[in-house]
Formats: C-alpha cells, sequence, structure tokens
C-alpha cells in the first residue's frame, strides 16, 4: 500500500502544471493590488478566480501531498516576489488543513474538494500579516509608492480588518470552489481533461 | 577525447553556477524589493541594482538588457516629471514611478535566471543543494511553463479579440470564460506531453538520475556570493544596532 501513495514523476509534474496556471492568474491579479481600493480587495478577487486551476487540479490529485506541495510552492515563490516570509508560515497551515479535510474526503468528494479550497485559499492572508503585526516597517518599506498610497491603505486597513479578511479568503475560496466545479462541469469534463 | 556532447555543454556554460544566481535573485527579492533593512543598507542596494544589469552584459543579452534599461528610465522620469504634474496626474505618476523603479531590479534578474539556465542546469543545482524532488520538479515544470502560458494567453486574447470578446467589449465574465478556460486547457494539453517526454527520460524514475551539464563554483561565483553573504551580515549588523557608517 505504502508504495501506492508514493509521489510519482507525473504527480510532480502535474503540481507543477496547476501551480504555473494559478501563479500565473494570482500575478495578473495582484497586479491591481498597486491601486489602493484594491488591495484588500485581493483577498476576494483571487481565491475567486484561482478557483478555477485549482478545482481542475484536485482531479488529479490522488495522493497525500500534493496540496500541501503546492502550498509550500507557492509561500516560496511569494518569497522571491518580495512579500516577506510570513506566506510561508500561513501556506504551511493551510496546506495542512486543506490536504487533511480532502483526504477526509478519499480524494473525490465533490464537497470536499470546495470546503478544501476555501481552507488552501487562507494562505492568501499571509501576504497581508505584516500590515499589522508590523504596520510601521511595512511602509517604511513602501515610503516610495507616495505619502497618498500610504494614507489611502492605512485607512482601508484598519487593526479590524485582519479578521475580516482571513474570513474573506476563506469565503470567497468556497465561492471561487464552486464557480470552479461550474466550470470544470461545464468546459473541462466536456474537453476530456477532467 | 570527450564526448561531443559533452564538449557543446561546456561551450554552453553560464557564466555563473544556477546556485548563485538563485542566491542572488534571493537577496534581491528580500532587500531591493522587500526593502528590509534602512539606512546604512541604501547605498549598498544600489550597487545591488546595478547588478543584474552587469549580468545580463555578461552574457551578451542585448535586448534584454535595453528593455529592462528602458523601464527604468520610465520609471525614473515618471518620478522626475512628478512634481510638475497635477493634481491626479501627479499621485498616478509618483505610484508608477515608484512601482517601476522597485519592481525592475528584481524582474530583470529573475529574467536572467529564466534566460541563462536550462532545465538541467537548474535541476542539477538542486540534486546538489540537496533539496527533495518533491519540490525541485514541480518547480522545473513551472519555470518551463511560464513563458508557454504568457505566448499562449497572447494568441488567445488576439483570437478571442477578433470575435468582439475583449475587456470592455462585452460583460467581464464572459472574458474570463472565454479566455481563461482556453488558456487552461492548452497549457494542461501542452503540460501532459511534457510530462509524457520527461518521463520517457527518466525523470521521476526509481535510480538516480545522471546529468550531463557542467556546474560549479568559479571564481565570480564565490566573488558574487561572498557579496550576498556580506549584505546579509550588514543587516544583521543593524538589527543589533551596530552602526557602520
Amino acid at each position: 500500500m505504502k508504495n501506492e501513495n508514493k509521489l510519482k514523476g507525473r504527480d510532480l509534474i502535474n503540481i507543477g502544471i496547476y501551480s504555473a496556471i494559478y501563479f500565473v492568474i494570482l500575478f495578473a491579479v495582484a497586479m491591481l493590488g498597486m491601486i489602493p481600493i484594491f488591495l484588500p480587495l485581493l483577498s476576494v478577487l483571487v481565491p475567486i478566480l484561482g478557483g478555477i486551476p485549482f478545482m481542475l487540479f484536485l482531479t488529479k490529485v490522488k495522493k497525500p501531498g500534493m496540496i500541501f506541495i503546492m502550498a509550500m510552492i507557492m509561500g516560496i515563490l511569494m518569497l522571491l516576489t518580495g512579500m516577506g516570509p510570513w506566506p510561508l508560515l500561513t501556506c504551511a497551515i493551510a496546506g495542512v488543513l486543506a490536504e487533511i479535510c480532502f483526504k477526509s474526503g478519499e480524494y473525490k468528494s465533490a464537497k470536499k474538494a470546495v470546503l478544501c479550497y476555501g481552507l488552501f485559499s487562507m494562505w492568501i492572508f499571509g501576504n497581508y500579516l505584516p500590515l499589522f503585526t508590523d504596520y510601521e516597517g511595512y511602509f517604511a518599506q513602501r515610503a516610495d509608492y507616495g505619502q497618498a498610497y500610504i494614507d489611502a491603505v492605512s485607512k482601508l486597513m484598519p487593526l479590524w480588518m485582519a479578521p475580516v479578511l482571513l474570513a474573506a479568503c476563506f469565503v470567497c475560496g468556497l465561492l471561487g470552489g464552486l464557480l470552479g466545479r461550474a466550470i470544470l462541469k461545464k468546459h473541462f469534463e466536456k474537453a476530456g481533461l477532467a | 577525447m570527450a564526448y561531443s556532447s559533452a564538449q557543446a555543454q561546456e561551450k554552453r556554460r553560464g557564466f555563473l553556477d544556477p546556485r548563485t544566481k538563485l542566491a542572488l535573485v534571493l537577496v534581491l527579492a528580500v532587500f531591493v524589493m522587500g526593502g528590509l533593512g534602512g539606512g546604512q543598507l541604501r547605498q549598498i542596494k544600489t550597487v545591488l541594482s546595478a547588478l543584474p544589469f552587469l549580468l545580463l552584459l555578461a552574457e551578451r543579452q542585448w535586448s534584454r538588457f535595453a528593455k529592462g534599461l528602458a523601464i527604468l528610465a520610465i520609471g525614473y522620469g515618471l518620478l522626475l516629471a512628478m512634481p510638475y504634474l497635477p493634481g491626479v496626474l501627479n499621485y498616478i505618476a509618483l505610484m508608477c514611478g515608484g512601482i517601476l523603479t522597485r519592481f525592475v531590479v528584481t524582474v530583470v534578474m529573475g529574467e536572467y535566471l529564466v534566460a541563462t539556465t536550462s532545465v538541467s542546469e537548474f535541476i542539477s543545482a538542486m540534486e546538489r543543494l540537496h533539496m527533495p524532488q518533491t519540490i525541485t520538479i514541480p518547480m522545473s515544470v513551472m519555470f518551463r511553463l511560464f513563458p508557454t502560458i504568457g505566448s499562449e494567453w497572447r494568441s488567445i486574447r488576439r483570437a478571442m479579440a477578433m470575435r468582439g470578446i475583449h475587456l470592455g467589449g462585452v460583460k467581464g465574465g464572459q472574458v474570463l470564460e472565454y479566455q481563461l478556460v482556453p488558456m487552461m486547457t492548452s497549457t494542461v494539453r501542452i503540460g501532459e506531453e511534457l510530462s509524457a517526454s520527461a518521463l520517457t527520460r527518466g525523470l521521476g524514475a526509481p535510480v538516480r538520475r545522471t546529468n550531463i551539464c557542467r556546474i560549479g563554483f568559479r571564481a565570480q561565483d564565490f566573488v558574487l556570493l561572498a557579496g550576498c553573504l556580506f549584505v546579509i551580515a550588514v543587516w544583521i549588523l543593524e538589527l543589533g544596532g551596530v552602526k557602520l557608517w
């Protein structure tokens, strides 16, 4: 049994393919975050749009560890794109939770898949964490964006936004999961990909 | 006599070891783009920012060099023009300038890494770092796919715009459906072919894979790695409250 659960080359390549698609979508959306009003909205847009590739990814997940590896890769990429070390931590936590959740559905339950994506989406919160834990430092780093940007962001991001953002990630993750499933049914199953 | 392919590898060998490139990307991402560190690091950061451009020159990547330089010029141009612009334009110029000058260095470094490192070089470097395959294989697949996804997306956008499906033309939801879905479909198909080809070449086989790539540290690697260590050391000293100058 143990051997069957080991990740093989094909599984690892699949992780790479879907992480790449997910990251491209994430990156395209994250560029909007430069406009202050969109910064909190990222926790809405990214989970919803990312749901499409993630749901497709889950149809290929049959072994433990794949979701966790994808989460860790996202963490490493965030580190490389200058978001600091916090996302690594949230990625690890969200990855484990999502993994456990999808495993409890024996890697095929559709409801668990949606819930799994909701949990997975919570890693995005890690990108906001420095805003709340190290407020001064966060803006000292972004001083060259101009005072107007800083004012706008600090007005949008009072401390009580922290739990709201976390919840938004989760709820929008669920919505994104549902959207992903709908698209999966409409397009990818027909095309023979799912 | 060496095998001809081994000779070819020696000729194609890059200026730097992939591990050095990765260390540089990390340091640039954390210190220049992430903005870690205070006043003392400011001069060092200026030197660091010039580094990717020099490396592109060293590898004779003229067009990438020119592109990076152009973006940098636009960024600084905006920052310089900023005080003379009225109201909202002023704000927009400041933001765009700030973003461009901040991102371009790391983006150029990333481009340098992707353009000058082959997948086999990357994998063999990672093997020597003892990174587990579970991380290196997905990562190398990703870096191989990014340009593919980009070009696929561009051509799909063009095809869809011909049918009147573009931002501003029809509803956002439709744009999403008719651009994202084909993009993902074709990427997944390309990825499947990629994985078939990689598996026939023994990726993920139970035995240890060998590699004819020549990587290894040379003088320039040691110099740059020492530079990275120096930056980190200055930062730690600064955290400890030591003033160097």
